[in-house]
């Protein structure tokens, strides 16, 4: 393919491909129908590429499809990491990078002349001033390089942390990259390291791994720091439903960051924020944001994240809440069947899964749990991996009991059971 | 400062790594552009490496025809401020306990300055985490974390006592293969092969939470052992076999709740339902019907036959459950 190029400007574009190909497993061609032929074809190529045997082929009439399928439990390394290693470069980025900091190593300060001409006279580089001083300023930037001003004159010099002694003084340092590298947060940033150093996670594995969270990683540094400045931050959101890249770029959303809120059952982080336009806390899914920037100081931060922190309690999962929609809702309460004798794991079950709820025994063999939390509806999905034990749910909100009696009479028929009568 | 920087990328590292040498040749530059770089990278990288005019300069051509670096040193490996951001941030985790102790630890902090940290635990909630997690300050968890990771790296055969998931007190001579760790749970586990009389006799997990003893018989196991035999010992015989309706964002919410199983998925274009197939570990057969069952009537288990009776008997049995408490329920509702 002409003009194919491993590496990569835009990190979103192939967030945006990968999580189709990840999540949804099954399209082909034209259901990415937002995107010319060219670009599917080159951001296939590249994440085959990086996937390696994670990726699978499924021919139908409709045409071959293309999916990740990865174990990722079984696997030593994201293998998503690799979006993050193919930004591209220009020949002057790569040559200024083994040249100046060639140069540097010797420990000496030089000034940006000295630099230019010892690139000229040493290695027979001709680079203009304004390109190396460009380049020093990021590597400044980027904690490579010190820039010192002594007088009016700056002069720059290698950073003294080597990763390498870094490794020899400190035992230990190796095993615990090989394990942070894998996981949250910011797992890339130790499998850098590693890379670096030349070596290898062999040891540990992952288990309930969602692999994908490392390219929502692209996001969070800009919306941590917004947090830690107490500041506004803009974004824009991806959107599965939109077919074209002018509908998919969705109003931009000013919010005021609070919380990354990490579901480790789900797959789903997000971001829980305070929307001043509707003066109300919400979440926002990171896998569909986008171009964050922050904005300025937030006054009232201090106040709206006290304000947040007396909600979070009251949140099962990241909802929010229905309170405002529907009105008050009153605690829900879901009584349980437990035989305490023989099944004394699923006592222990409900104590660690319970969150913010309470949990009491109220009968022979039988526990209530109490939530009182904005969204009842929230609790309803694990509630279900009970199924078998409910006896009764009463409160929350009328339209979540309701589905559930539903749900268990649509289940019960789909799985050969009688319809009864009795479930409304 | 970002992490989606070349300074990281794959074509700097294999540049790097190259440059460690004075000398190269064009067979080293393929091999390790094979060995370090992406699938497709030898057709794009070996040229921008090798003098050839569309180069990147980094080596001349000598007269014996090998290829000199134009560098005096090897490349120097240094921590960016982002990468010592990451460390210092690490220094709030408690797990890091597990790998350094409190003298290194305070080492690594000096090392570091006055770096900020990348981010601060208090930054993110994990909502749904369970709450029995493994005691990471505790200094016997910590000794046995050690001696695991020790005995997995040497393959050294241990004597191990722990108390099983169902209550029952094991002990025996383990031979250690990799370790674990759960962000659902916060827990390590062990893999590991029981031994009797020197020979593998079944494989297991062990909760590193859970042991009361273990130590170091001072002998090797020296019989090759495969993670992946271990594994595929371990799976399933057939996959869970489900049909996904759009319901609900049924389909979206499935695909990315079971985003971390191996699958494989066909969509119907008459029903607009989707089959998948998920392969799982037999031991979390429960923990796989539990959090299918989570997903109501958007889902249906179609198979295997034995996973799809689990399902049928709770459904059934929660259906009398609600029959036995009706009265209740329709006074309620």
């Amino acid at each position: 393919m002409a003009g194919f190029s491993e590496l990569i400007k835009n990190f979103d574009k192939t967030r945006d491909y990968i999580r189709d190909f990840f999540i949804y497993g099954c399209k082909i061609r034209s259901d990415f129908e937002r995107k010319s032929i060219r670009t599917y074809g080159d951001e296939k190529r590249r994440v085959e590429s990086w996937m390696g045997d994670c990726m699978r082929y499924d021919d139908s009439v409709r045409g071959r499809s293309v999916s990740i399928s990865a174990d990722s439990g079984h696997i030593h390394e994201n293998p998503l990491y690799n979006a993050y290693y193919s930004k591209s470069f220009t020949d002057n980025d790569i040559r200024l990078h083994f040249l100046l900091t060639d140069i540097l190593q010797d420990g000496q300060k030089r000034t940006l002349k000295e630099l230019v001409d010892s690139l000229n006279s040493d290695y027979g580089q001709l680079f203009d001033k304004q390109t190396v001083r460009n380049k020093l300023r990021e590597y400044v930037d980027e904690g490579i390089i010190i820039a010192e001003k002594v007088g009016k004159t700056l002069f720059y010099s290698l950073t003294e942390h080597i990763a390498d002694d870094y490794l020899r003084d400190l035992n230990g340092l190796d095993d615990a990259l090989r394990f942070f590298s894998e996981t949250q947060h910011f797992g890339i940033i130790g499998n850098s390291i590693l890379k670096m150093l030349g070596l290898k996670n062999d040891i540990f594995f992952i288990k309930h791994n969602y692999i994908i969270h490392t390219l929502e990683d692209i996001l969070m540094p800009e919306i941590l720091a917004a947090m830690e400045e107490k500041r506004f931050i803009s974004f824009r959101t991806f959107s599965a439903k939109k077919t074209t890249d002018a509908a998919a770029l969705s109003a931009e959303n000013q919010v005021v960051p609070m919380k990354v809120l990490v579901s480790v059952q789900t797959g789903r982080r997000y971001l829980a924020a305070y929307i001043p336009a509707l003066k109300r806390f919400s979440a926002f899914r990171l896998d569909y944001m986008k171009t964050v920037k922050k904005g300025d100081i937030c006054e009232s931060y201090d106040e709206i994240k006290l304000k947040f922190e007396r909600n979070i309690p009251r949140c099962f999962g990241v909802s929010f809440g229905m309170r405002r929609d529907s009105g008050a809702v009153t605690p829900m309460k879901i009584t349980f069947y437990v035989d305490e004798e023989k099944e004394h794991f699923v006592l222990d079950r409900l104590e660690r899964e319970k969150r913010c709820c309470t949990l009491e025994k109220t009968g022979e063999h039988l526990y209530t749990l109490t939530a009182d939390v904005f969204d009842p509806n929230e609790i309803m999905h694990w509630a279900k991996t009970f199924i078998g034990r409910i006896v009764r749910i009463e409160g929350g909100a009328d339209a979540v009991r309701r589905r559930f009696y539903s749900d268990i009479s649509r289940m019960n028929r789909m799985y050969g059971g009688d319809d009864n009568e009795h479930i409304q | 400062m970002n992490i989606f920087s070349e300074i990281y990328g794959t074509y700097f590292r294999i540049a790097a790594k190259l440059l460690e040498n004075e000398a190269a040749d064009e067979k080293m530059v393929r091999e390790t552009v094979q060995r370090e770089g992406f699938r497709d990278s030898v057709l794009f990288l070996p040229q921008k490496l090798i003098p050839s005019g569309e180069d990147w300069g980094l080596f001349r051509r000598g007269s014996d025809n090998t290829l000199r670096r134009i560098t005096k040193k090897a490349p120097v490996k240094v921590l960016t401020k982002l990468q010592r951001m990451w460390l210092k941030a690490k220094l709030s985790d408690p797990r890091i306990r597990l790998f350094m102790n409190i003298e290194t630890l305070s080492a690594l902090d000096k090392k570091l300055g006055d770096v900020p940290p990348l981010y601060n635990m208090e930054q993110f909630h994990f909502t749904d985490r369970f709450s029995d997690s493994d005691d990471y300050v505790n200094e016997q968890y910590i000794a046995n974390f050690r001696a695991v990771l020790e005995a997995v790296k040497s393959r050294r055969i241990m004597f191990i006592e722990f108390v099983s998931g169902n209550g029952k007190r094991i002990n025996g001579k383990f031979v250690l293969l990799k370790m674990e760790y759960s962000p659902k749970n916060d827990k390590f586990r062990a893999y590991c092969y029981l031994l009797r009389n020197d020979k593998v006799r079944s494989s297991g997990i062990i909760n590193i939470g859970r042991i009361s003893k273990i130590v170091d018989t001072g002998r090797v196991f020296r019989t090759p052992v495969s993670v992946e035999e271990y594994f595929s010992d371990r799976k399933c015989s057939s996959p869970a076999v489900v049909s996904v309706t759009s319901e609900r964002n049924g389909v979206e919410r499935f695909m990315l709740e079971f985003a971390s199983y191996e699958k494989h998925t066909v969509r119907d274009l008459e029903t607009g339902r989707y089959t998948v197939e998920l392969w799982y570990d037999a031991q979390d057969e429960t923990e796989l019907l539990i959090q299918l069952l989570s997903f109501g009537p958007v889902i249906e288990i179609l198979g295997p036959k034995h996973l799809r009776e689990q399902a049928a008997s709770r459904i059934k049995r929660q259906a009398e459950l609600l029959a036995m408490y009706g009265e209740e329920t329709r006074n309620d509702t």
